[in-house]
């Protein structure tokens, strides 16, 4: 906790801002980052509509009624409509919303460990290790992401496990670089060369010393990766390469929607709600992760900006 | 200027061969084996003949170890002979070429409504710091990174073409059009909405990178020295603080041109726009995967000559690496 020590230690010489221990001064500069608070708030209300909803509704998200097949928004009993075989489309947007939060944070949780891991690995041990990773990570990255997640699905398959496979293969390059950076920075400071010399372990400095300050950029660069998981996977699933039906997710309830909606479009009523509710979802839901990504940046290192 | 060409040239070659060697090696941890299943796709060509089988297995080098069939496959992809597709019954390069002026339409004028778009943005959000048109600003380029572009790309649809009826809902042109200017108005009308929708997207990014170098550069002396010595501010912004400003927005622009393949693939494929990304997507469903991987290598091609275009852009307007002359 030798961030703690130092952050405060400026803070006292500044003495405009008042004092109190690192984390108390995380959670201050974070409340006042409106955005972020609200970004939290709404990815909250998110979880829990998704997964408690269900709990208040009696339908489920395969049960169907024919007779009444795209029912509009607000009329009896289906506050979001109904789609082609007048499936309650709140449901399936709670059902759906379980899965590609799922998928979002345990992709985005395994991408930052590796990351993390490969970040403090390069960054710690240096020399030959340090630019053959680095070395990897650059081409990783010069693939082009999407073109190659697709090909991933069309080699390992669609489905559950193989879609968080996918997005957390190509997913970890951009944390570890973050990461090497910092421990790079803070590995030549004297505390951790007085730690050396009074015989700490290798291993003891690296996961003591050096690991808690990588934290902030760590979870900063998790909510990226949760923001980019779950676009990734609504993306693959509207093209029918993610979640598979009939387990909805956000992606794949939108997958035939567009034909409805063109073979509807003279007659009657376009059935925009198909669309509309789902994707509307992942724009939130993303959209807070990273209001709630940008406050936590400010919060947990104001010095962040120039570092990263 | 050449040396640094030159050097950045032969740097391109070995990471171009790691890249093709990973996309071979992801490909093939692919089980199975590639004869049996095309031969269970196509029952015609079933070989039942033991002999006939080694043949083939030996003609596609399928007995050999994994990196001398990735060096058989890379050498005839320089050369040019891409394969057959398993989906069209063609040669792959025949297809790729058809296809790619498509891309090249769709993207290049993504490209120019993005940075006509981001630039007034950028600049302005910039000089009037913390003002109302920079939060609201500030707030919508949020909003444009959390968008899924699909999601955008389907309610445009609904909205101004399903809806109000302004656009065509999807391709390329309507057939069955005479005269070369009625012609053309119907191209335009079918390109307006996927290259709105592609380039609206990046505008988002490139107005924070543009309001972000402005700033450094706003605080710096020189800008203070031409505003004291009288200069306008429009000149001030355009003339001093702007051009020092390109040189991240230069690389930062260049190095963006690979994400609009990876957005036009979902454009493309929303928009029914018979692209590189759409044939991809079409070559990944149908499991040709020969075509598939070849679409990858060469959007892989594409970003790496980017890279490079975005490296050459940064010594043009950077004279201290052109001069310098030393790669960094």
């Amino acid at each position: 906790m030798f961030l703690m020590k130092k952050t405060v230690e400026q803070l006292q010489d500044s003495a405009i801002i008042p004092i109190g221990t690192y984390w108390q001064l995380v959670r201050r500069r974070f409340l006042k980052h409106r955005l972020a608070l609200l970004g939290l708030i709404f990815l909250v209300i998110v979880t829990a509509f998704s997964l408690l909803g269900p709990l208040f509704i009696k339908t489920t998200y395969d049960e169907f009624d024919l007779s009444s097949i795209f029912a509009p928004p607000f009329s009896k009993n289906h506050l979001f409509g109904t789609d082609e075989l007048g499936r309650d489309v709140l449901v399936r947007v709670m059902y759906g919303g379980r899965i590609s939060l799922f998928v979002g944070f345990v992709s985005s949780l395994i991408t930052t460990a590796i990351g993390l891991l490969v970040g403090l690995i390069s960054g710690y041990f240096g020399g030959i290790v340090d630019r053959l990773l680095m070395r990897f990570v650059d081409v990783m990255l010069s693939i082009p992401l999407f073109p190659i997640l697709l090909i991933l699905t069309m080699v390992f398959g669609s489905g559950l496990t193989n879609t968080i496979m996918v997005l957390s293969v190509f997913g970890w390059m951009g944390v570890s670089r973050l990461v090497r950076g910092v421990v790079l920075s803070i590995r030549e400071n004297e505390y951790i060369m007085a730690a050396r010399v009074l015989g700490t372990s290798k291993l003891k400095v690296l996961f003591k010393h050096i690991l808690p300050n990588a934290m902030p950029i760590t979870i900063v660069s998790m909510t990226l990766n949760l923001s980019y998981a779950i676009l990734s996977e609504s993306s693959l699933s509207y093209l029918g390469l993610g979640i598979q039906p009939p387990t909805p997710s956000w992606g794949n309830m939108l997958q035939r929607s567009m034909n409805y909606i063109l073979s509807t479009g003279h007659s009657n009523t376009v059935p925009w709600w198909l669309v509309f509710f789902p994707g509307f979802m992942i724009f939130i839901t993303v959209l807070s992760v990273n209001f709630l990504g940008d406050g936590l940046r400010d919060a947990l290192d104001p010095k962040f900006v120039s570092e990263a | 200027m050449k040396r640094y060409l030159i050097f950045r040239l032969i740097e391109l070659i070995p990471i171009f061969f790691l890249i093709s060697l990973i996309i071979y090696f992801v490909l093939n941890a692919m089980p199975g084996d590639p004869l049996l299943t095309s031969r269970l796709e196509n029952p015609r060509a079933l070989v039942k003949d033991p002999a006939k089988i080694a043949e083939l297995r030996k003609y596609y080098h399928l007995d050999d170890p994994l990196i001398v069939r990735y060096g058989f496959w890379l050498a005839s992809f320089i050369k040019g002979d891409l394969g057959f597709s398993s989906m069209y019954k063609q040669p792959v390069l025949k297809i790729i070429l058809k296809r790619l002026p498509n891309t090249l339409t769709l993207t290049v004028t993504a490209w120019l409504i993005g940075l006509i778009v981001a630039f007034p943005i950028g600049i302005y959000s910039a000089v009037k710091k913390y003002s109302f048109f920079d939060y609201f600003f500030t707030v919508l380029a949020f909003v444009g990174i959390s968008l899924p572009t699909f999601w955008f790309a389907l309610m445009a649809i609904i909205v101004f073409s399903v809806i109000l009826g302004w656009f065509p809902i999807s391709g390329v042109q309507t057939y069955g059009i005479t005269g070369s200017w009625n012609i053309f108005v119907d191209k335009l009308k079918h390109l307006t909405l996927p290259a709105l929708v592609l380039g609206l997207v990046q505008v988002a990014y490139w107005v924070r990178y543009i309001r972000t170098s402005l700033l450094e550069v706003l605080d710096q002396d020189y800008i203070r020295t031409a505003y004291s010595k009288g200069a306008q501010e429009r000149r001030v912004i355009l003339k001093h603080a702007l051009r020092n400003a390109m040189i991240p927005i230069i690389t930062i622009i260049a190095l963006d041109i690979p994400y609009f393949f990876g957005g036009a693939l979902i454009v493309e494929t929303v928009f029914s726009w018979p692209g590189m990304g759409r044939l991809m997507y079409e070559a990944v469903l149908a499991s040709d995967y020969n075509l598939a991987v070849n679409c990858l290598m060469f959007i892989a091609v594409i970003t790496l000559l980017s890279n490079l275009l975005a490296d050459i852009l940064y010594a043009v307007v950077d004279p201290r690496i052109r001069l310098g002359a030393k790669a960094v």
